[in-house]
């Protein structure tokens, strides 16, 4: 397989974000058209998630020096791309399994207010969670972390993951999280229903041009399905 | 007037399985992946006794929920019957 040259980004100046990213927002766009290609596809994992900064080195000493993950990899150039774009370091940490976690950051930016780090569960949502293999290794890295100056929070079980949360200089949220057991035919089963409960209940509410509410509304939709699907019809 | 609540057959939520087979007015059928309990008017979990985590305790009725919570703390939460 070959790949195409349309979509490659271009340095060509003068054009906008869309035309030189080869891609565009979705507002306004047409609806997707899943079964209109059937190839099968698989991903193997993360290579890197990125994230901007405007702490270069609170950063560099937080990420190599405290968590101690092996910077790997760093791009310096000038802006090239879409209009406006500064010049910048693009650099890698090496966070286990061939996953690396990358920061730009923009020579000469100022950080706009809007990308401040604010303490609201919404900001917090996109966070990093990594991966501890046993309980010991997640212990370790709690004891460790605060020996070493970093406020950590205490362990935090959830239905399948036990986790401890941090955040780094920037203020991104970080966790570390602990497989509680394997993930098993049901636990998938049970996400279908849970989120397909969740969309009836939208749809419910939207009839009457409300929104839904409370979780209760999807937990009375989920038990029409669950008894449906797995008492009534069994 | 019935109260119904359904559990994902998981360890995190099993003891809310194992209390309602305590509860003398609760009936728990087993279905393939989900136990549906039964109860007459109310349903009432402790979390302490069950010793469940809060994150699992607030999700606890993940599972379906035929009834109306009329209490949700931290410690306690009580279910009655959906009003026909």
């Amino acid at each position: 397989m070959t790949k195409s040259k349309k979509g490659t980004a271009s340095s060509a100046p003068g054009r906008t974000y869309e035309e030189a990213y080869g891609f565009s927002p979705n507002e306004g766009r047409k609806p997707y058209s899943p079964d209109a290609d059937s190839t099968a596809l698989a991903l193997h994992g993360v290579d890197h998630t990125a994230r901007p900064t405007w702490k270069l080195k609170e950063t560099i000493e937080f990420y190599r020096d405290v968590l101690k993950l092996p910077l790997i990899h760093c791009i310096s150039a000038r802006g090239w791309g879409p209009p406006g774009h500064h010049d910048f370091l693009h650099f890698f940490f090496d966070s286990g399994n061939g996953s690396t976690i990358a920061f730009f950051y923009y020579i000469g930016a100022d950080m706009p207010e809007k990308y401040r780090p604010e303490p609201h569960h919404f900001f917090a949502a996109t966070h990093t969670a990594w991966r501890a293999e046993n309980e010991d290794e997640l212990i370790a890295w709690k004891e460790a972390l605060e020996r070493r100056g970093v406020s950590v929070s205490s362990y935090t079980r959830h239905e399948v993951l036990e986790s401890i949360y941090f955040v780094d200089p920037n203020g991104y949220p970080l966790e570390i999280s602990l497989r509680l057991r394997d993930i098993e035919t049901l636990d998938s089963k049970d996400a279908a229903l849970t989120l397909e409960a969740a969309l009836v209940a939208e749809q419910e509410a939207l009839k009457s041009g409300a929104v839904v509410q409370s979780i209760d509304e999807v937990w009375r939709q989920k038990a029409r399905l669950v008894e449906k699907r797995y008492f009534q019809d069994a | 007037m019935m109260v119904r609540i359904y559990v994902l057959n998981v360890p995190e939520f099993l003891p809310l399985v194992d209390a309602a087979r305590l509860i003398d007015h609760a009936e728990v059928k087993n279905g393939e992946y989900y136990f549906r309990i039964d109860a007459r008017d109310e349903l009432v979990f402790e979390r302490k006794a069950m010793k469940m985590k809060p994150a699992v305790w607030y999700g606890a009725f993940t599972g379906g929920l035929d009834g109306e919570i009329v209490e949700f703390g931290r410690d306690t939460v009580r279910v009655v019957s959906t009003k026909q």
